[in-house]
């Protein structure tokens, strides 16, 4: 009996060293994961009111990317609904809490300057963000990295 | 010359995604636009201000407005019309012209707001 074949995408090599997620599928995974945080500050909202539930606001962002990207899947909810992940540049593995609380953190950087650090993968030579750059990180498609389990 | 390869799908996709949020954002509620972080903590403007301003002016065919506000964004659209038109499958531009362009637009930025 003959094993299922995996068909991978071939890779035309132009421009960044690897694959990379696209812009597209990059905005629309921050996009859902963005809706589902606002979800959880409109209940905190309801709850506790405004200025108690900024600060949990805060404190709910930093551990939701950290702990989904530094995971070894290193996919947020959104990045899952859109097969992509976050992977460590060099090594190409997970990148860790530690790397994931840095690399939350850089998004504020990346957002400083009308979230110019966000649109920087537009024209980048390897489509990193400033995040991922601080962070030495690349967003890739589950396509080319396979993710063995979720959250891993 | 040094040139940078763009991706021009995702530039397709960006054109178009500022496109659709500079005709959605002006019907929403309170017309909310986009706050700078930098402006807000500092007063200092980035860039990228004014963007929102100029390509809902542009969209509204309001050029005045637009340029005054950030003629980076007359531009702008300009670009994601050509890319989503001619479906382009290259894009090579000179590596100097990002930093050349930003510098440009912070100088206009700043000086509109009074700062140089």
């Amino acid at each position: 009996m003959s094993e299922p074949q995996t068909t991978i995408p071939a890779y035309v090599p132009s421009g960044p060293s690897g694959p990379r997620a696209s812009f597209g599928r990059r905005l629309v995974a921050l996009l859902i994961d963005g809706i589902l945080v606002a979800i959880v500050y409109g209940i905190l909202y309801a709850i506790i009111g405004e200025t108690a539930s900024s600060l949990v606001l805060v404190a709910v962002w930093f551990a939701y990317f950290t702990f989904f990207e530094g995971s070894p899947s290193g996919q947020t909810i959104g990045k899952r609904a859109l097969g992509i992940r976050v992977i460590d540049f060099r090594a190409g593995g997970p990148i860790g809490f530690a790397r994931g609380l840095g690399r939350t953190a850089a998004r504020i950087l990346s957002g400083l300057l009308c979230y110019l650090g966000y649109f920087w993968m537009l024209w980048d030579g390897e489509r990193q963000t400033w995040h991922d750059k601080l962070a030495t990180t690349v967003v890739v498609p589950v396509a080319y990295y396979p993710v063995d389990k979720w959250p891993g | 010359m040094r040139t940078t390869e763009l991706e021009v799908r995702d530039l397709r996709v960006a054109g178009a995604a500022m496109l659709g949020a500079a005709a959605v954002l002006p019907l929403l509620p309170g017309a909310p636009g986009l706050v700078c972080p930098l402006r807000a903590l500092t007063g200092v403007p980035c860039p990228l201000c004014g963007m929102t301003t100029s390509v809902e002016s542009i969209l509204q065919l309001r050029l005045g407005e637009a340029f005054a506000a950030n003629p980076a964004g007359v531009a702008a659209v300009l670009v994601a019309v050509l890319l989503l038109v001619l479906r382009a499958s290259a894009l090579r531009v000179p590596s100097v012209a990002l930093p050349l362009g930003l510098a440009g637009m912070w100088a206009f930025e700043l000086h509109r707001f009074g700062l140089f």
